[in-house]
């Protein structure tokens, strides 16, 4: 089963030490180890966007990293994002929701996460900014308009 | 699917069929390669290490059949690879043709089926995977080739068998085929 | 709460990564699955050798096919076909593991179970396969000719299915036309590309004696049933749980999926919940895939034309096996009529078998390819008698006073295809206005003065939805006063949580959020059939009107009693009732619900405790929904780089339930479709291998891809169901690739090039550009002479 590693990482504020193998991918030490299923995982080779993290305020494809390279790192997840218990829901949830821009939700994760800090650096972005920030996320539901929509209502609240 | 192209010895054709009688060589040549050994008259059986783009190397099982041998002039086999990863099954022909001031010609072609992952993942990076590795590989026979030309290194040993020859061949239409590296 | 769009009820789940999927459920002890699948398109299986792998570390078992014993059997037939006079129909269903030939690669040959799945997939190395390599069956056509490789052996050859279907004489039609239009068309094969790939987790409780089953299944309830019946437990003992599932498409409604049969067996024989997600790669061979059709169209038409009628032939790619039974290409075969009066059909199709994986409906099921057939053949028509595309739909059209119309055929669901309702002129005119089509030619000719060529497409389809066979529904009202829903259709995103609640909030008169839909579990409501066709709406909504209705009338009846007052005198208002005259006279939902469920006293004859009911319904036949997509594309010759600048739809799905949810569908169906028209292709090599097995080279569209699609909504009710819906979950798809070529030959008109190939990929449409270059003067002057030329079979 090869040698396993000791790794200590922060997610959604609290710390967790666990031994894992080197190969294991950073998307399943989130969802199995750790039990944080809101991160979910689609092609399992960067492509689909949904697997996507925070890993130091940076939007990761956590299926495409070892769990070992997060080390030391700090992560969160889409379920660090409301607060209050998870009720109070942070403005582009509540923005995805008003702008009905989720369907089957599967996809909804990682999109958030790719858009949280998209819009720290681009406060006001206009459309073709967001496509283009949208463009390493595949939503089939959608059609993406009504994201593009949520986006625009998050950034201007 | 079809492989083929050329490629351009500087040293007489009976030095580089010579060469690539050399085991040796052609490891370095071709590391992908891990062992080919001889089971039975003009067959091989060999183990290969082979990843193409995203798919992640994985242990290939070859079988070389050789056929048509006329040393040092040309050979064809058929070829019979799978692991893991997919398979590759098919034929292929090596040709080698002495050219102007004193060069070899090595013509060659293979017409391959390839499945598995290999195919499915693959595929992208077959092509230019394939040229890259021909020409990596070929192109270190070759450099080889000149430092023996100028007696930079001992002489090849001469007592390896022909089937060496034709197998290493083999390994080199093969990774051509598989378009093989980078050997992760 | 009918025709408002409150926010979902899903929603706070979906956001905050709460809500529950297939891969979400972990089990104490739970094992892992992988399967080693053929590398092969079609191969004799000679041996399987999985002892070294069943010695490996972590490895707890091994099944190939022999393993099975009685328990290996094809699947079964799932929609036989419907009783067509002359029909031939050979089925050849899927089996759990290749037993004697793999038929498709990425067929499983034997299925590993370990302590987790990277130690299951390290295990399927170490399987020795011994297949004997045969010649593959891949196109259509070389798959019937003589001397073909054949697939299912005990058939004889590889054709699967032939159908035809005739109304009124279309060679009468034909010698009376003034023009014939004849072309072949071909659809090519794409994904369904749901972004969560299948998966199931099964745990047999062996003291309880239940099987739970949670599956990414759109048809929970048939999947119970099937499995009840081949694992010889009651029904009751299975619970199938689809919870939520990230995007169905169609092939989530296969079934049984070779794993759908195995996970289920090993989790009795090991005691020990199993776990198996397929991954993305397995996606492209394990998961159904659709459209895959050549047809040879004409067209009969008058010179001022007006349809005489229509011969289509096609065939039909069904993949390895048959499963699905006829239900695609009877779509194609009936959606071709569109909203046409079409007198006189001669439609002939056979459905092949080669050695790709299963063809079942995704989304459209077959209904885009009829479309894409018949605009075309209507385009051609147009500009070839130099009429306007839109007039000479609008010449064709049925009249509002033709409906119920009677098209004499059978459809898929065994029904006669009769459209209810319908009333076309209205969108196509509103569509036309929107996107400024009568002023379109000064646009066009503007943007040429610029250099840019654009192009207008405007298309129109109908498209049967809300088939039977029935849906139920049981709706509660509970102590606290809200108020439950069950119903047995599965969801995938269509936001039922919210639409069902919708119904039965406007019945009851309560808000939609206090309705708290529950689907997809068998435990909750086992009577169903699952969520296809663009049917949840119609049937599983009309249930859950009837069932609140009954419900309306338990509160009428018990406040009555208790309130002192005829049923007539009362109303429902925010989640209580009260005396029109004296509202201050009123109880609450959650009061009457107490009262109706007494600690002490008798529940009288002829009542029943309770505030709930449970209702069905089943239409006798589907709701003929209908609309018109207009779209504006640029192009540039050069690069061959299509960009839509405007795409507008006018849909009438009957009575909108939530004008915002229908929107999203029919935005995210346009999405899929532009996919379809431009991007999504399969591609196989000669031997059945695909060479496009991930999102790397499979292109589903990205935000950049997709256009802002403005919506329009035209009612006309469905007399079928108490509630006029009808259905809306395919229509963004269907006719995109019709709209999308027309508009790229509209833009590039000097060419003079047809597209009659789906998808038009940029690579295809560079080779149109080139070929009609190439063609030149002599291309010119053919149209000019025009009839002969245009009518030749390409």
């Amino acid at each position: 089963m090869g040698s396993e590693i000791p790794i200590a990482v922060t997610v959604n504020g609290v710390r967790h030490q666990r031994s894992v193998e080197p190969r294991l991918l950073l998307s399943d030490f989130l969802r199995h180890d750790l039990q944080l299923t809101g991160t979910h995982v689609g092609c399992e080779h960067g492509v689909c966007g949904v697997c996507t993290v925070l890993l130091d305020g940076e939007a990761v494809r956590s299926c495409l990293m070892f769990a070992v390279q997060a080390d030391g790192g700090e992560i969160l997840t889409v379920e660090g994002l409301a607060t209050g218990n998870g009720d109070d829901l942070h403005p582009l949830q509540r923005a995805f929701r008003d702008a009905h821009a989720l369907q089957c939700g599967f996809c909804t994760p990682g999109l958030l996460m790719t858009l949280v800090p998209f819009l720290r650096e681009h406060p006001n972005p206009g459309d073709p900014e967001i496509r283009e920030a949208l463009s390493g996320n595949l939503c089939r539901c959608t059609g993406y308009q009504n994201i593009v929509e949520a986006v625009k209502a998050a950034a201007r609240p | 699917m079809i492989v083929e192209g050329e490629f351009t010895f500087q040293g007489p054709r009976e030095m580089v069929w010579n060469l690539l009688q050399d085991p040796e060589v052609l490891a370095k040549a071709l590391p992908g390669a891990k062992t080919l050994t001889k089971t039975a008259e003009d067959r091989f059986d060999g183990a290969m290490q082979v990843g193409v783009g995203p798919v992640t190397a994985g242990a290939f099982s070859v079988t070389v059949v050789l056929k048509d041998q006329v040393a040092p002039e040309r050979f064809s086999m058929q070829v019979d690879g799978k692991g893991g990863i997919g398979f590759t099954r098919g034929t292929a022909s090596v040709e080698l043709r002495a050219a102007e001031g004193g060069d070899t010609l090595m013509k060659y072609r293979a017409d391959l089926q390839i499945g598995g992952k290999i195919a499915g993942v693959g595929q992208r990076v077959l092509d230019s995977a394939s040229r890259a590795m021909t020409k990596q590989g070929l192109e270190a026979v070759n450099r080889e080739l000149q430092s023996r030309l100028t007696g930079a290194a001992p002489a090849p040993a001469r007592s390896r068998t022909r089937y060496w020859a034709a197998a290493a061949l083999a390994l080199v239409a093969l990774t051509i085929a598989l378009c093989g590296g980078p050997w992760r | 709460m009918i025709g408002r769009s409150p926010p979902r009820n899903e929603d706070a789940a979906l956001l905050t990564g709460r809500a529950l999927f297939v891969d979400d459920v972990h089990l104490e002890g739970m094992l892992h699955v992988a399967f080693l699948r053929s590398d092969h398109a079609h191969a004799r299986l000679i041996a399987v050798d999985a002892s070294s792998a069943r010695g490996r570390p972590g490895v707890v078992a091994v099944y190939t096919a022999v393993d099975l014993g009685d328990y290996w059997q094809p699947g079964p037939l799932l929609v036989p076909p419907p009783p067509i006079p002359g029909l031939t129909f050979h089925a050849a269903t899927q089996v759990p593991l290749v037993k004697d030939k793999a038929r498709h690669a990425g067929e499983p040959i034997a299925m590993v179970v370990a302590e987790n799945r990277y130690l299951a997939e390290d295990a399927l190395e170490h399987i020795v396969v011994d297949l004997e390599p045969l010649d593959a069956v891949v196109d259509l056509e070389a798959a019937l000719a003589p001397g073909a490789p054949v697939i299912h052996q005990q058939l004889g050859s590889n054709l699967a299915a032939h159908v035809v279907q005739h109304k009124g004489d279309y060679r009468q039609a034909r010698a009376q036309a003034d023009r014939v239009i004849a072309r072949r068309f071909r659809y090519d094969r794409g994904a369904a590309a749901a972004i969560e790939n299948r998966g199931l987790v099964t745990h047999w409780d062996a003291r309880a004696g239940e099987l739970t089953v949670w599956d990414t299944t759109q048809a929970p309830i048939p999947l119970r049933n099937g499995l009840a019946r081949m694992l010889g437990l009651l029904e009751s003992q299975v619970r199938v749980i689809a919870p939520f599932v990230g995007g169905g498409f169609g092939p989530k409604i296969m079934m049984f999926y070779p794993e759908e049969v195995l996970l289920p067996w090993a989790a009795m024989r090991l005691r020990r919940p199993l776990k198996w997600i397929e991954d993305r790669q397995e996606n492209f061979y394990a998961t159904s895939q659709e459209r895959e059709q050549i047809h040879d169209a004409e067209l009969a038409v008058t010179k001022d034309g007006r349809i005489l009628g229509v011969r289509d032939i096609f065939l039909h790619d069904t993949g390895a096996y048959d499963t699905y039974g006829l239900t695609i290409p009877i779509n194609s075969q009936c959606t071709l009529l569109g909203p046409y009066q079409v007198a006189n059909y001669d439609s002939e199709f056979k459905v092949v078998f080669t050695n790709k994986p299963i063809v079942t409906p995704v989304r459209g099921a077959g209904r885009q390819h009829g479309v894409f057939v018949m605009e075309r053949l209507l385009d051609i028509a147009a500009r070839e008698l130099k009429l306007d595309p839109v007039e000479i739909r609008r010449r064709n059209y049925l009249s509002p006073d033709a409906f119920p119309h009677d098209h004499v055929i059978l459809f898929q669901d065994s029904a006669p295809l009769v459209y209810d309702s319908g009333n076309y002129r209205p969108a196509l005119e509103r569509a036309t206005a929107a996107v400024g089509y009568d002023g379109f030619q000064a646009e066009r000719a503007r943007a040429r003065a610029e250099g840019r060529r654009v192009g207008v497409g405007i298309v129109s389809y109908v498209e049967g939805t809300g088939i039977g066979p029935y849906e139920g529904a049981r709706v509660t009202v509970e102590p606290s006063g809200e108020v439950r829903v069950a119903t047995g259709v599965g969801t995938q995103g269509q936001g039922h949580f919210t639409t069902l609640a919708q119904v039965v909030a406007d019945v009851l008169a309560v808000d939609a959020a206090r309705v708290h839909v529950v689907t997809g579990d068998t435990r909750e409501f086992h009577w169903g059939t699952g969520t296809f066709a663009s049917r949840s709406a119609v049937v599983a909504g009309s249930a859950c009107h009837a069932a609140a209705l009954a419900v309306r009338d338990k509160i009428l009846k018990l406040a009555g009693l208790l309130l002192e007052a005829l049923p007539a005198e009362l109303e429902l208002a925010g989640g209580a009732v009260q005396v029109k005259s004296d509202r201050g006279r009123s109880m609450s939902f959650g009061e009457l619900a107490v009262r109706a469920n007494p600690l002490r006293g008798a529940v009288r004859p002829g009542t029943e405790p309770g505030l709930e009911a449970t209702a069905y319904f089943g239409p006798d036949r589907g709701s003929t929904a209908s609309g018109v997509h207009a779209i504006v594309v640029e192009v540039d010759p050069e690069t061959a780089m299509v960009k839509i600048l405007r795409y507008v739809v006018v849909h009438d799905c009957g009575r909108v339930i939530n004008p915002v949810v229908v929107q999203g569908q029919i935005q995210g169906g346009v999405a899929q479709g532009i996919g379809n028209a431009f991007y999504e292709q399969l591609v196989w090599d000669t031997n059945g291998q695909l060479k496009n097995a991930s999102f790397m080279d499979y292109l589903v569209p990205t935000a950049t891809d997709v256009p802002k699609v403005e919506t329009h909504h035209i009612e006309t009710p469905s007399p079928l169901n108490p509630l006029g819906v009808k259905g809306v979950g395919e229509a963004g798809c269907i006719p995109t690739a019709a709209a999308f070529a027309q508009a790229v030959e509209d833009a590039l008109s000097e060419y003079g090039l047809e597209i009659c190939d789906i998808p038009l990929s940029p690579n295809r449409l560079f080779e149109l550009i080139r070929a009609a270059e190439a063609a030149g003067a002599a291309g010119a002057a053919a149209r000019q002479t025009g009839g002969a030329a245009g009518a030749a079979k390409r």
